[in-house]
């Protein structure tokens, strides 16, 4: 997603602007995003984006919390509505998220089927601030390749975003 | 330059191009980079200060300068200094004291502003002019008696204005006795309605009668200095309030650090929110809607050139003959900074506009624009061909690779609240 990264960097310090649910890397243990299925795996990519991948294939991809305190605060998520029943590939863009200063997209973290979209952000584009890994999930998809080896675990995730 | 002024006659113009030198501009002076070597930038006298609030410093006109603080975001950034007060470091911008016999005819020279007709310590928003009327840079002069002028002019141009100013000095006759110095110090500017009743608890001054446009020297109270301080009524947000320049950097930061503890009224702002504050308020970033080829009137600044400077002997300004034709010869125009306004993704610096009723038809380009904290929606200052420049013509830009509905709207969007009297 950081095509941010051009406009504003952000250092570790400003963290914290809004009130968040979570504090690290970690879903929303109360969120659809985690509670679809007993047992989801999350994988992060290096463009900060997250998805929780389901046994039956269903996925829930947003942006990372990091992601969202770099982006400040939310002003319009463009979603990608006209796009569900189509097929994505890895880093096609599914969205973009504006703020006040600038825009970023959104990219596939993997390839996938659009099944849905979180249609509360039309109206509350500040859930991508308040829960940016629960509650403000930006699509549901049906993964159509499992492989997931090139994206990070929380662990690598977390340290990626310690180096950069 | 050239390239411009031959596309001007023909009917085409290449939108880009009238970027490109301003891009170039922006490159150097506002894009907050990810290169924070922050050893080859300058560091204001309240670096430190923000350093400790939690500020979040970026490159900024060579100078590392705070674009958000510590638990405020951008929106609640805006939305203070629009209810509150918030105080912004703006010591990266260059100060001038210009004084001395025939000064006030060799600023009118660069200057279209007739600063015969300015009071002693009154302002005035005005532009340096290249020979063919494009703006060298925005400023604020004032007048402190004939001939001797204060001077603020935008950080990101400090070596060409210095320059610029140095050159035309140089080539003015009678210029022996005009002593043109550069001065630094903190600079701080205190916006939002709440201006006046935080600067009064720190002076005897009576502000009251200090209004819009105005400025003077007061006294600070607890610094213990009986050094006087140039305050002027204003500022760069729409909201009413002062521009104050402390020379001597402890008071400065004495005077940063006191203001601060009002707290419940204070708070320090950064650039983020002066640009959305800005753009609202219909105001001018250099590099965005001003550049050396653009005039004052393509950029909607007509009332830049005082009506007295428009004939006779004073319309004798640096580019006033393609300037005073622009005036009097509206065809000769042929695109207008204006604003528009959209709802969904937001036009942005750069984006191309396109006629609504014929799409392959390119129209204009956008200077600045973001979504917009006080009005809602997004806003958007752009440069647009006639006739598409009137308010409430629909026109669409190109936003990611898709055209996308905007409107042709009256500025300022934000209305300023300036102090004229009670």
């Amino acid at each position: 997603m950081f095509a941010l990264t051009r406009n504003i960097r952000f250092t570790k310090q400003n963290f914290s602007s809004f009130k968040r649910l979570q504090s690290t890397f970690k879903l929303n243990p109360n969120s659809i995003v985690s509670t679809y299925s007993k047992s989801p795996i999350v994988k992060f990519t290096n463009e900060h984006e997250w998805i929780s991948i389901h046994p039956d294939g269903t996925g829930f991809i947003g942006i990372t919390n990091y992601a969202a305190d770099a982006l400040g605060d939310a002003t319009f998520i463009e979603l990608p509505t006209h796009q569900i029943g189509e097929d994505v590939k890895i880093g096609d863009t599914i969205s973009s998220i504006e703020s006040v200063k600038s825009a970023s997209d959104i990219y596939s973290p993997v390839e996938c089927k659009i099944i849905d979209v979180n249609q509360k952000l039309d109206d509350n584009p500040e859930l991508l601030n308040v829960d940016p890994m629960g509650d403000g999930w930006i699509v549901k998809v049906e993964v159509t390749n499992n492989d997931s080896s090139e994206l990070l675990d929380a662990d690598k995730y977390e340290e990626f975003v310690k180096e950069e | 330059m050239l390239k411009l002024s031959s596309k001007l006659s023909s009917n085409t113009i290449n939108h880009s191009q009238l970027l490109k030198n301003s891009i170039n501009i922006v490159s150097k002076k506002s894009s907050y980079s990810t290169n924070d070597n922050s050893e080859n930038l300058l560091k204001t006298p309240l670096y430190d200060i923000h350093v400790k609030l939690g500020a979040t410093m970026v490159p900024f006109a060579g100078y590392s300068m705070p674009v958000l603080y510590k638990d405020q975001s951008h929106i609640q950034s805006h939305n203070w200094t629009r209810s509150n007060c918030g105080i912004f470091d703006v010591s990266h911008m260059l100060q001038h004291k210009i004084s001395g016999p025939n000064t006030t005819n060799f600023l009118q020279k660069i200057v279209p502003t007739d600063l015969n007709s300015l009071k002693p310590f009154q302002n005035h928003l005005s532009v340096l002019l290249n020979n063919n009327g494009g703006i060298i840079d925005d400023t604020i002069i004032t007048k402190h008696d004939d001939d001797s002028y204060y001077i603020v002019t935008n950080a990101g141009c400090r070596e060409k204005d210095i320059k610029f100013i140095k050159n035309e000095l140089k080539n003015f006759p009678n210029n022996d006795k005009i002593i043109h110095e550069n001065f630094e110090g903190t600079l701080l500017a205190i916006q939002g309605p709440k201006s006046q009743e935080i600067l009064s608890k720190f002076t005897n001054s009576n502000l009251n009668n200090l209004y819009f446009g105005n400025s003077r020297f007061i006294d600070l109270k607890g610094f213990s200095s009986s050094d006087k301080f140039h305050i002027s009524r204003g500022g760069y947000t729409g909201e009413d309030g002062f521009e104050i320049s402390i020379p001597n950097d402890q008071i400065g930061r004495d005077f940063f650090n006191a203001l601060l503890e009002y707290d419940q009224i204070v708070k320090p702002i950064g650039l983020a929110a002066r640009d959305s504050l800005r753009l609202e308020a219909g105001m001018c970033l250099y590099g965005h809607e001003l550049n050396e080829d653009i005039t004052p009137i393509e950029a909607s600044l007509n009332w830049l050139v005082s009506k007295s400077r428009r004939d006779g002997e004073f319309a004798n300004f640096n580019g006033s003959s393609k300037i005073l034709n622009q005036i009097n010869d509206n065809k000769s125009v042929k695109f207008k900074r204006v604003g528009i306004v959209s709802k969904g993704p937001s036009p942005r610096h750069g984006n191309k506009i396109f006629s609504f009723d014929d799409t392959s038809k390119e129209i204009g380009i956008v200077c600045s624009g973001s979504p917009s904290p006080s009005c809602g929606g997004n806003v958007a200052q752009v440069f647009l061909n006639k006739p598409f420049n009137k308010i409430g013509t629909k026109v669409k830009v190109e936003i990611r690779g898709k055209l996308r509905d905007a409107q042709v709207a009256k500025m300022p969007f934000y209305q300023p609240s300036y102090y004229k009297g009670e």
